[in-house]
């Protein structure tokens, strides 16, 4: 553990009766980080949330807050502010004793209470619905109301449970910025919890992806769409092409009997042995003609085409019927010939291709 | 050339009738069905409670302003009745022990009645759920006048209460034909179905209101009074005023286990029916009870949904 984490989960398991939530988490949260923690529902992402916030106790393992370990301290004596998913505003409160409620229940005195949830209401701009009852606000404005009522107190963390998930698409990436700047801002440490690519990789320093109650891989936004540890990661983040087959030739410029062909590939791997690479759908180049030099061909025949923006997502096939695509700027794929059926060479360059674990 | 005038003159002829005048013609006939079929089932009430309540208190008032002439009822336009009874100490006594005790049997009954309520509501398994309200609804089974007559087993002087703790050399305390023994009655009339109000406005309560009001530092004991208890307030607030009604008006447990001392209004009545045919005078104590739980209510129900939009 090093001066800079906050948090620490160590071999830390959730069971709910014979149901495991979370099995054996190990990785620490570092101070002032935009953590996410990313993953389909009933991945264990809200369960590692809560037990942070003291909501629920880890059946096995230690959590560390600052150093000291906080398993048995309930919420009420922790300082970890959630956010949650319907923002749990109370309704019989106006805006402005929703913001305070958490400095009353800390005993701050009347004038100190109203002086410091102003700032907070001035800097969420609320202050004008002050006076408001919850149920006359929009979504944006108690999603704001929510977060004045969290970081009043002035945390050390602050924690998200899917904060943005009953929002517009429009307001979402509004708010996205909102909690980006905060987060950077206060240099308040922040674990997001969210099931959305998008939402992750845009405010996160870093992504801890989990499913089925373990994580997957940890890692910079960069470092985990560029390089997928596992075949999960990878299938999941969406955004590349998987190859499976044996090992035939270990070491550098190790090679990948597939059912599409030899593979080449810069890593290492043991002989024999069966692997999974990938290969990111941008990286993945197409061609009339077979591409000469050290680089992977497979053939294949166009079966679609789909416009997003200033992108185009060709999807072919092999003859194998595996199903591969390519993301390209739409002047990048202006002179090749695009129809149904067309024939056409798939390739990218081997150091482009990466080994993924198995799972 | 021929479609083009038939396309302009249709929005022009749409503009000249009402407004929506197609779509006019199917909707409301489609609400008067549903309305029509609605009020079907709502009719018998309707004629129950115009026949059974309004009629009978068109009466009441009426009877109000009889007199009474050697001991029988003559119908007339007098206001007597209501000058005598608001004349009387006895009656004004009478109406401030009715109203006192109401209040603390709604006050009473609701704070004994809530940590039940909460238990069940918040401690208690889906299934031990489930048998507790089970267990509040078999008081219902018998009559409430049966649930009094045993208590008078429990609290007279030779009574069982009195003959345990004569046991360990204590009493015998009275305790039958006092406040208190009213009051156990008035607990025993309302106390099963307060229970069961104020448990259904706590189990909707959203639990995660309850959360977030631990994690924002708000111990055990004070979300109780910061965030449950304000929750549930209309349930809470309807629940009390279920038991001031209900004890407002009741005449066993004054009569039976209060011993009509002191005297509240349902005794007055009987009283006052019984001495010289009075039911005109009688009609006056009513009437007075009625306007009186009308305020209560409009009261209690102004109040329990204050500051709610709807």
């Amino acid at each position: 553990m090093t001066r800079d984490t906050l948090v620490s989960f160590e071999g830390v398991v959730k069971r709910f009766g014979a149901f495991v939530a979370v099995q054996k988490l190990d990785f620490e949260i570092k101070k002032g980080e935009f953590l996410a923690i990313m993953g389909s529902s009933g991945c264990g992402k809200t369960t590692t949330l809560r037990m942070l916030a003291g909501l629920e106790a880890p059946t096995e393992g230690v959590i560390r807050l600052a150093g000291k370990p906080i398993n048995d301290l309930p919420t009420w004596c922790r300082d970890t502010p959630m956010v949650w998913q319907s923002l749990a505003l109370f309704p019989f409160l106006n805006v402005r004793e929703n913001v305070e409620f958490a400095l009353k229940m800390r005993g701050v005195g009347k004038a100190e209470r109203r002086r410091r949830a102003e700032h907070w209401l001035e800097r969420m701009q609320i202050a004008e619905f002050a006076e408001r009852n919850i149920s006359q606000l929009s979504g944006g404005q108690r999603q704001r109301v929510a977060l004045a009522r969290s970081l009043v107190v002035e945390p050390e963390i602050l924690l998200l449970d899917e904060p943005l998930s009953a929002l517009d698409a429009a307001l979402k990436v509004r708010m996205q910025s909102v909690l980006k700047n905060l987060q950077r801002e206060t240099g308040i440490t922040f674990v997001y919890v969210t099931h959305s690519q998008s939402e992750a990789f845009s405010m996160a320093d870093r992504v801890v992806i989990m499913s089925r109650g373990k994580i997957e891989q940890i890692g910079t936004p960069q470092e985990i769409y560029r390089t997928p540890r596992t075949r999960f990661v990878a299938d999941f983040l969406g955004s590349s092409n998987l190859f499976t087959g044996t090992v035939r030739k270990a070491g550098a410029g190790l090679e990948l009997d597939s059912p599409v062909g030899r593979l080449r590939l810069a890593g290492g791997a043991e002989a024999g042995t069966s692997a999974t690479i990938t290969v990111l759908d941008t990286k993945t180049h197409l061609s009339v003609a077979p591409p000469a030099g050290n680089v992977n061909a497979v053939p294949v025949r166009v079966i679609g085409e789909e416009f997003v923006g200033a992108t185009a997502t060709v999807y072919l096939e092999t003859a194998q019927g595996q199903e591969i695509r390519v993301q390209k700027g739409h002047d990048e794929l202006a002179d090749l010939p695009l129809g149904i059926g067309q024939p056409l060479f798939a390739w990218w360059m081997p150091e482009d291709a990466h080994l993924v674990a198995e799972g | 050339m021929v479609p083009e005038p038939q396309a302009l003159t249709l929005p022009a002829g749409g503009a000249s009738l009402p407004a929506g005048a197609p779509s006019a013609g199917v909707r409301p006939t489609m609400r008067r069905r549903i309305s029509l079929y609605g009020m079907t089932f709502a009719l018998p009430l309707l004629i129950w409670q115009i026949l059974f309540f309004f009629f009978p208190l068109v009466f009441l008032v009426a009877l109000s302003f009889w007199t009474v002439r050697n001991f029988a009822m003559q119908p007339d336009f007098d206001t007597v009745n209501w000058a005598t009874m608001y004349g009387r100490t006895v009656f004004w006594q009478a109406y401030g022990t009715t109203l006192a005790l109401a209040a603390a049997a709604s006050v009473l009954t609701s704070l004994l009645a809530f940590p039940a309520a909460y238990a069940i509501a918040f401690k208690l398994s889906d299934s031990a759920r489930r048998w507790a309200i089970f267990l509040m609804v078999i008081p219902f089974f018998t009559s409430y006048l049966v649930r009094v007559y045993s208590w008078q087993i429990f609290l007279s002087d030779n009574g069982i209460i009195n003959v345990i703790l004569g046991w360990v050399g204590l009493g015998p305390f009275p305790m039958l034909n006092t406040v208190l023994a009213t009051m156990i009655g008035y607990l025993t009339l309302s106390f099963p179905l307060v229970v069961l109000l104020q448990l259904f406005s706590l189990a909707f309560i959203d639990r995660t209101l309850i959360e977030a009001a631990h994690n924002l530092r708000c111990g055990r004991v004070r979300t109780v009074f910061e965030v449950v208890i304000p929750s549930a307030r209309t349930g809470l607030v309807i629940a009390a005023l279920f038991a001031f009604i209900l004890s407002f008006g009741d005449f066993v447990s004054p009569i039976y286990l209060g011993g009509g001392d002191p005297t509240t209004l349902s005794i007055l009545i009987t009283d006052t029916t019984k001495s010289g045919q009075q039911w005109p005078r009688a009609a006056v104590i009513a009437l007075t009870m009625i306007g009186t739980l009308m305020v209560v209510a409009f009261a209690a129900v102004k109040f329990a949904y204050k500051g709610k939009s709807t």
